[in-house]
């Protein structure tokens, strides 16, 4: 069975932006003047460097395509079930010092890190799925970072 | 310890070695071979993209055709000539004058310089398994005797770096002898003859200006690497906090990224290694204009005492803080890169902010890779300075946690957390 995507609404947006941005851009490459395949009696590096180029285009396009073929949008979980850390789920946590913390749990897709967004398939991220509001989550470091899992809240549509 | 790992730690080093060159005419915090192979890449990225070259290839012999100075150190094949020292003051005289050989003296004390790199490099790659090993070893050999048009072409630029260099330590009159009758002597290419002329009337006559689209097109991105020259000795302000004395450049750390980026990302037959590498080795130069920040800090005590305290552990912050810092930081980042670029024709220009700009959003797959050889990159670095200055390595691997998710880079992690 293929792989399902999962993204929030504005994850798939992206991905249908670089899908059409990246279609656009092989239109422009492949409908100029071509370089010539030999120059002298070697390869011209140009129509090398072409090629390349138009591989790697149309294998993310491929790749953009099959996410859009396999894209779940996140949905909250049901009621009962918002006290468990999933996908789209944006987590408070407190450090033994009370400090507070805060990640959003997305695909690799939409990770972004510096903007609070990581990945459920990081250390961090796996460690929190599954995880309850009042529960103590042990992140293994060299030296072991505990938090409290403070606030669970999902985005609702 | 993991073949990778120790064939890093011991490139590692080449961001402590200072350039033999710059000792010999005493100049003042020199810059290191690490530094040296940033601009020597930077530059072979701009002019290759010029040429139309495979930039792939042309990166890859950049970026490896000083490691085996790991071992060998920075010599330049004059020192093989009558035992020469430069901690002599008379050996230093000769070799600042410059001497005037025979065709078959210079050959001789090459062939020996060459071997001896070989064997460097060999000792230096011999962990890593076969085909890493031959792909290092012959984009280096393709760097030392041409075999390709990028091969060729690298080893040119390798002069003309070596030459900006010169004439930015030394000023155009003392670099006047040495370094410009060697460019002189090595380079043929039509295009990088045609840079030499720029850099003659840069550094010469200022007055004259280019007359061609091409010796303007020229002359922008010399403008551009005079400024990506800054990023040399420019201390990384994360290890500075820690109050560690001639820290990790912004230079060094490009460079120990890219390397990561091109040896890892082999083994990603989905990534386009081009555009890796190129994205790779523009990642931070921004900091040329603001300078380089911490994640999410904007500012720190000036009392060590109290920086260290806040350092110890990785920042945390509400959601929409994070994103208001980041996007704080973007911005500024942005105009940098707006203005850092500008002096460089828009193909070129638009390609580097654009790569730039997918790093800084994670916005593709080479750069959500990226990001994560990035953490790599500083972890290492860090590892290795905990080792040294017992800096506190728990903020990094906390903030490596929630970065990465890649399984290669995922194992390395915790092979890392075990040295």
């Amino acid at each position: 069975m293929a792989k399902k995507f999962y993204l929030t609404k504005e994850g798939l947006e992206r991905v249908k932006k670089e899908y059409e941005e990246l279609k656009k851009l092989k239109q422009i490459k492949t409908s100029g003047e071509k370089p010539e395949i030999l120059h002298s009696e070697d390869l011209n590096p140009e129509y090398l460097a072409m090629q390349e180029d138009l591989m790697f285009l149309d294998f993310r396009l491929r790749e953009l395509e099959n996410i859009l073929k396999n894209v779940q949008l996140i949905k909250p979980p049901p009621k009962e079930k918002r006290n468990v850390v999933d996908l789209g789920a944006k987590v408070t946590l407190e450090d033994e010092e009370g400090k507070i913390n805060e990640f959003m749990i997305v695909e690799s897709l939409e990770a972004n890190p510096s903007e609070g967004k990581i990945s459920y398939e990081s250390p961090v991220g796996k460690a929190l799925l599954g995880r309850k509001i009042g529960e103590k989550v042990t992140i293994v470091s060299p030296i072991k970072v505990v938090y409290k899992i403070k606030k669970i809240k999902y985005q609702l549509d | 310890m993991d073949s990778i790992l120790r064939f890093l730690v011991e490139v590692n080093k080449l961001k402590e070695t200072i350039r033999t060159g710059w000792i010999i005419w005493r100049v003042k915090n020199p810059e290191t071979i690490a530094e040296h192979i940033f601009r020597v890449s930077f530059l072979t990225y701009c002019l290759g993209w010029k040429k139309g070259l495979n930039l792939k290839r042309a990166i890859q012999c950049a970026l490896s055709h000083d490691l085996c100075e790991v071992y060998a150190g920075d010599v330049t094949p004059l020192f093989y000539y009558e035992n020469l020292d430069v901690r002599k003051k008379r050996d230093r005289e000769i070799l600042m004058k410059g001497i005037r050989l025979s065709k078959e003296e210079k050959e001789k004390m090459s062939k020996i310089k060459f071997e001896n790199e070989r064997k460097s490099l060999l000792k230096l790659i011999q962990p890593l398994k076969e085909n890493l090993r031959n792909e290092i070893f012959f984009r280096w050999l393709d760097y030392e005797k041409g075999f390709s048009a990028e091969g060729k072409f690298t080893r040119q630029v390798d002069w003309i770096e070596n030459l900006i260099q010169s004439l930015e330590y030394l000023g155009p009159k003392k670099s006047g002898r040495g370094w410009w009758e060697i460019a002189e002597e090595k380079i043929f290419d039509p295009l990088l003859l045609e840079f030499l002329k720029v850099i003659q009337i840069k550094f010469y006559h200022r007055k004259t200006f280019p007359k061609s689209t091409q010796e303007k097109e020229l002359k922008g991105i010399l403008e551009f690497i005079l400024k990506i020259g800054k990023l040399k000795r420019m201390e990384r302000t994360y290890w500075k906090a820690w109050g560690i004395k001639n820290a990790e450049s912004v230079a060094e750390h490009i460079f120990f990224t890219s390397l990561l980026a091109w040896i890892f990302g082999r083994e990603k037959k989905h990534l386009n290694q081009t555009k890796l590498l190129k994205m790779a080795l523009s990642h931070e130069i921004s900091a040329v204009i603001i300078g380089d920040t911490i994640p999410y800090i904007e500012k720190l005590p000036s009392q060590i005492k109290k920086r260290k305290e806040i350092l110890k552990k990785w920042p945390r912050l509400p959601e929409y803080e994070k994103a208001k810092r980041f996007l704080r930081q973007y911005n500024k980042e942005k105009k940098a890169m707006e203005k850092l670029t500008l002096s460089l024709e828009p193909g070129l220009r638009k390609e580097i902010i654009s790569l730039w700009e997918e790093y800084r959003k994670v916005s593709s797959a080479e750069a959500i890779f990226l990001n994560q050889v990035n953490v790599l990159a500083v972890l290492i670095q860090g590892v290795l300075y905990h080792k040294k200055y017992k800096i506190t390595l728990t903020p990094l691997f906390e903030w490596a946690f929630e970065k990465c998710d890649d399984p290669i880079l995922l194992s390395f992690l915790e092979k890392l957390s075990k040295l």
